[in-house]
């Protein structure tokens, strides 16, 4: 069976991989690339995680995939973020803030 | 949505399994040869590159397992990979497979089948309506009631709402083409709306028609409308011959209705009862009546009442209404099968327990040389909850595979039971498969296969990992808990097979005796049928005593034919009740104290084609006409209690007190209505001195002849004989409706054929129970041989004789068995007790059973347990030493 990540960090994962598909389609490699980039560096995505991921989000219709080629001229997967995932990411966006901001708030304060 | 987007993503995880897997994998290469790209436009060459990306990727498969996981439906495969595994492990034991599941099998299937008579008979309710409010009053709670005596219970009593009555009666129907008796009732009009049942077609009978001139309407049962007017829905206003008479048919009933449910269950016709001048009648007592309770009066209620009235005509009419017993209607249809059907319900349920004992200790025997498998199982990272879920997952296979075998067989089972129930048991044609009782019977077994199943994995977390892949199967000796309980479930089959099998025993003990009852006759090539005039120009009162002499000379004739006669009803076929009559020279006893003996009418020779002995005096004489002196053959047991001293011979009799017949002969005593009762008085009176069967008035329009064959076999080919017998009587008579052919032997095989079904079905548990309880023990010991191995090894290298060896293991099997048989001697010593109503001439607690049955019990266990031993004698102790 699959080894559980803690719900933040499985929660943070999607988060990202969504925000990293807002500019435009990427395939697997891609997204992990443009978590690295948008994160400044901090999060290196691994492909053990990374694909069950996006399959996951595919399954919930929150991604689209199509094939297409890749810049070396190889088949590859690219996906790109639905309707439902839009408001998915809004959504979770909205939540990760205001969970931020209490973070924020509780280890700001004496 | 995204329930929508998830449950397609598993359509499609499920169907395109291939598919998708092959895209993963496309995908993956493409990750790798996109980051080697990426690795050399950083100036590293090309092999380097690609290395460095396979390795970054982490595993191929790992990834895959990753994202299966991931995938919607993952649990399915889980459970798919699961089922495989388990149909492998099922399949490369087929022993240990076809065993339990046929066990499971037999448990589901004899219990289903059983149980769905034992429901359909004893537990549904009759078809009328409010059928618990039904009763009947009837004398003594079974004999017939007189017409006076119904009409003052009727007009006296306030607990029913209504009271009726049925008469049997047998027309024939003298139509131009199968001329037939016919079995039918005649009711009063109040009956039909008592039983609430409405006709199918028209109507059921007014108040009018209870009267002579108006009665000869009838109402037809569905099979009746069915065979002999093709379900013609025209047939209202039709006539129907009966008795050469037209009745006019008003109705037919639906297909479900019976009626009278006990008693003439088979009549397919009904008319109205006409008792007008028989009204003011106190003899003659030939009616069953029906009644229904008045709403909140309760049966104990309406007993005082019907007593009351009852106390105080027996105070006017001394000895016409005495003992008048009130008897819910249910309990006289079930009254007579509710003790077999209940011994077949403990059968049954004694069958399903040893099933479920036998799949116990199956299950954890198997189990016990599973715990390394489970252990290295678990070693390598298997959850309990996966375990679990395995051995769940068999046990599941395996109660399916019973389930589906015990259905085939309960279905099979039904049908069987139906086709081989006697006549007897009422309403057996609507038996079928019951599918509540089907549930239960699978419920029972199922959970015993899984909860036995389930044992070794809820064990695992007990079991020292590391001691139990040290020392394998022989980790523990069989001297555990685990011996014990499977010890103790084969004990327990034992003692439920020697409770079967004593039943069975004391079945066929009682069979047997019954089968060597001495009929009082010769039943052997004796052709029998019963001959009317109805309808014919023989009815005629001034040819009827003609035509029978005509007949039976035709008959006698025959070639083949040894000697023929008459009597009116034969023995072993239909009612049998006193007829009241007084002796010469003794106290003058009051009416309704007369005693009573069966009425019987014969014509000369029926003593000789019978072979019933004369045993002093003479035989119905062809002098014994009208214009001679009156005379009366009768029985042993009719002289001895009229004339202890023995001098019967000479002495006279009266039926009305002003004419008087002499007893001229005495026959041997034979059986009348029953094999098993006693014999009762009876009184042989000859056929041209009775004078409603010298005119043939009323019932006694017909005889029933009986023709010895004269054969040079032990046993002729009765039925062969038949035509031309039949043949001979229409040369008298063209259109002489003639039926009920058969032979004496038959009826007399008929007579034992309810104690002989409950016999075979006894016996068939037995032998199930008998063989899964060997079963058991063989299984029992098989295993405990195979755990012995090393010990056994020591054994023999140390010297010890094969024999010995031997020894050991059967006295193992012996104790287990002997354990069982004491309880089980202890609980058929209580329950056989309540077969003694089913039991003739032999007792519940027959020694002679228990002790041969519990004898034949251990042999089996003996012969169970000698093949694993024998095996263990040939046990090489190199091998055994070296056994992991």
């Amino acid at each position: 069976m699959a080894s559980a990540p803690t719900p933040l960090l499985q929660g943070t994962l999607d988060l990202l991989i969504l925000k990293s598909l807002t500019l435009g389609d990427l395939h697997g490699l891609g997204v992990a690339r443009r978590i690295a980039q948008i994160t400044g560096g901090a999060y290196d995505v691994k492909p053990g995680s990374l694909f069950p991921a996006l399959h996951r989000l595919e399954e919930n219709g929150w991604l689209a995939a199509s094939w297409g080629e890749s810049e070396n001229n190889r088949r590859a997967k690219f996906y790109r973020l639905t309707k439902a995932g839009h408001k998915q990411l809004a959504e979770e966006t909205r939540e990760w803030q205001r969970v931020a901001a209490a973070m924020h708030l509780a280890l700001g304060s004496t | 949505m995204r329930l929508l987007s998830r449950a397609l993503a598993l359509v499609r995880n499920i169907s395109r399994r291939q598919h998708t897997d092959d895209d993963l994998d496309t995908e993956l290469r493409g990750y790798v040869d996109a980051l080697a790209a990426e690795k050399m436009r950083q100036g590293i060459d090309r092999s380097e590159a690609e290395r460095a990306a396979r390795i970054e990727l982490g595993g191929f498969d790992v990834v895959k397992e990753n994202v299966r996981d991931a995938r919607t439906g993952a649990m399915l495969d889980v459970i798919a990979r699961d089922v495989r595994f388990a149909a492998r492990g099922l399949r490369k034991t087929p022993a240990f497979t076809v065993a339990a599941a046929l066990a499971l099998a037999l448990g589901i299937g004899a219990t289903t089948a059983i149980l769905s008579v034992v429901r359909a008979v004893l537990l549904q309710p009759l078809p009328y309506a409010n059928a618990d409010r039904l009763v009947v009053t009837l004398h003594d709670g079974r004999n017939p009631v007189a017409p006076a005596n119904f009409a003052d219970w009727r007009a006296q009593t306030h607990s029913f709402t209504d009271m009726a009555a049925a008469e049997f009666w047998t027309p024939d129907l003298t139509a131009d083409v199968d001329p037939e008796q016919i079995s039918a009732l005649r009711l009063t009009a109040r009956m039909f709306p008592m039983l609430g049942v409405p006709p199918l077609l028209g109507r059921t009978f007014t108040p009018d028609e209870e009267h002579a001139g108006n009665d000869h309407v009838v109402v037809l049962s569905y099979g009746l409308w069915q065979r002999r007017f093709a379900a013609d829905r025209g047939v209202l206003g039709k006539t129907l011959p009966l008795n050469g008479e037209p009745y006019t048919i008003v109705g037919v009933m639906p297909a479900t209705f019976q009626f009278a449910p006990f008693w003439a269950t088979r009549a397919e016709l009904w008319a109205p009862l006409s008792l007008d001048a028989r009204l003011s009648s106190r003899n003659g007592q030939s009616l069953r009546i029906f009644a229904r309770l008045r709403p909140g009066v309760s049966l104990s209620q309406a007993r005082a009442d019907l007593g009351a009235v009852t106390a105080r005509l027996e105070a006017v009419y001394s000895g016409t209404n005495r003992n008048v017993q009130v008897m819910p209607l249910k309990e006289m249809v079930v009254g007579n099968i509710e003790t077999p059907l209940v011994v077949l319900f403990v059968a049954v349920a004694c069958v399903l327990l040893i099933a479920c004992a036998n799949v116990a200790h199956m299950l954890l025997a198997r189990a016990a040389t599973r715990y390394r498998e489970l252990a290295i199982r678990t070693a390598l990272g298997a959850t309990r909850a996966r375990l679990v879920a395995q051995l769940l997952i068999e046990s599941a296979m395996l109660a399916a595979l019973g389930g589906v075998g015990g259905l085939a067989l309960a279905a099979w089972g039904v049908r069987a039971l139906v086709a081989a129930s006697p006549a007897i048991i009422p309403r057996v044609a609507t038996v079928t498969l019951d599918g509540s009782v089907l549930l239960i019977a699978v419920a029972v077994t199922a959970a015993t296969a899984i909860v036995f199943g389930l044992l070794p994995a809820l064990r695992t977390a007990r079991v020292d990992l590391a001691e139990t892949l040290r020392d394998g199967d022989r980790a523990s000796s069989d001297g555990s808990e685990r011996g014990r309980l499977r010890g103790a479930l084969v004990a327990s089959e034992f003692s439920l097979a020697l409770v079967l099998l004593i039943g069975a025993g004391l079945m066929i003990r009682s069979f047997v005796a019954l089968e060597r009852v001495d009929p009082g006759f010769d039943p052997r090539n004796v052709v029998t049928m019963i001959v009317s005039t109805a309808g014919t120009p023989a009815a005629d009162s001034s040819r009827h005593q003609q035509f029978y002499i005509e007949a039976l000379s035709q008959v006698r004739a025959l070639p083949g034919v040894a000697s023929a006669s008459y009597i009116n009803h034969r023995p072993l076929d239909g009612d049998v009740w006193g007829f009241p009559f007084r002796a010469e020279s003794r106290a003058h006893p009051k009416t309704g104290d007369w005693p009573t003996a069966t009425y019987r009418v014969v014509f000369p020779e029926y003593f000789a084609t019978m072979g019933i002995p004369i045993l002093r005096g003479r035989d119905i004489a062809e002098t014994d006409r009208a214009d001679a002196p009156n005379v009366v053959v009768v029985n042993e047991s009719f002289a001895n209690a009229q004339w202890p001293a023995g001098d019967a011979i000479g002495k006279r009799i009266t039926f009305d007190d002003s004419t008087w017949m002499t007893v001229v002969g005495i026959v041997r005593n034979h059986v009348s209505d029953q094999l098993s009762a006693a014999p009762r008085p009876e009184m042989f009176l000859p056929f041209r001195q009775q004078r409603a069967y010298v005119n043939g008035t009323g019932a006694s329009r017909a005889m029933t002849l009986v023709a010895r064959l004269a054969c040079d076999r032990a046993e002729c080919d009765a039925s062969k004989f038949a035509p031309p017998i039949r043949a001979a009587i229409h040369r008298a008579e063209r259109n002489a409706p003639i039926s009920a052919v058969t032979t004496m032997q038959k009826l007399v095989a008929d007579a034992t054929a309810e104690p002989r079904f409950y016999l075979v079905l006894l016996t068939a548990f037995a032998a199930i129970a008998v063989i899964l309880a060997a079963v058991g023990i063989y299984g029992v010991m098989s295993y405990a041989v195979s755990r012995r191995t090393h010990e056994i090894g020591i054994r023999i290298a140390l010297g010890a004789a094969p024999s010995s060896v031997v020894r050991v293991i059967v006295r193992q099997a012996i104790t287990l068995a002997a354990a069982g048989a004491a309880i089980g001697l202890v609980a058929a010593f209580a329950l056989t007790r309540m077969m003694r109503g089913i039991l003739y001439g032999v007792t519940p607690t027959d020694a002679v059973t228990f002790v041969a049955v519990t004898m034949l019990l251990l042999g089996v266990a003996i012969l169970a347990s000698l093949i694993p031993a024998r095996r263990a004698t040939r046990v090489d102790p190199l091998v055994a030493l070296r056994t992991d």
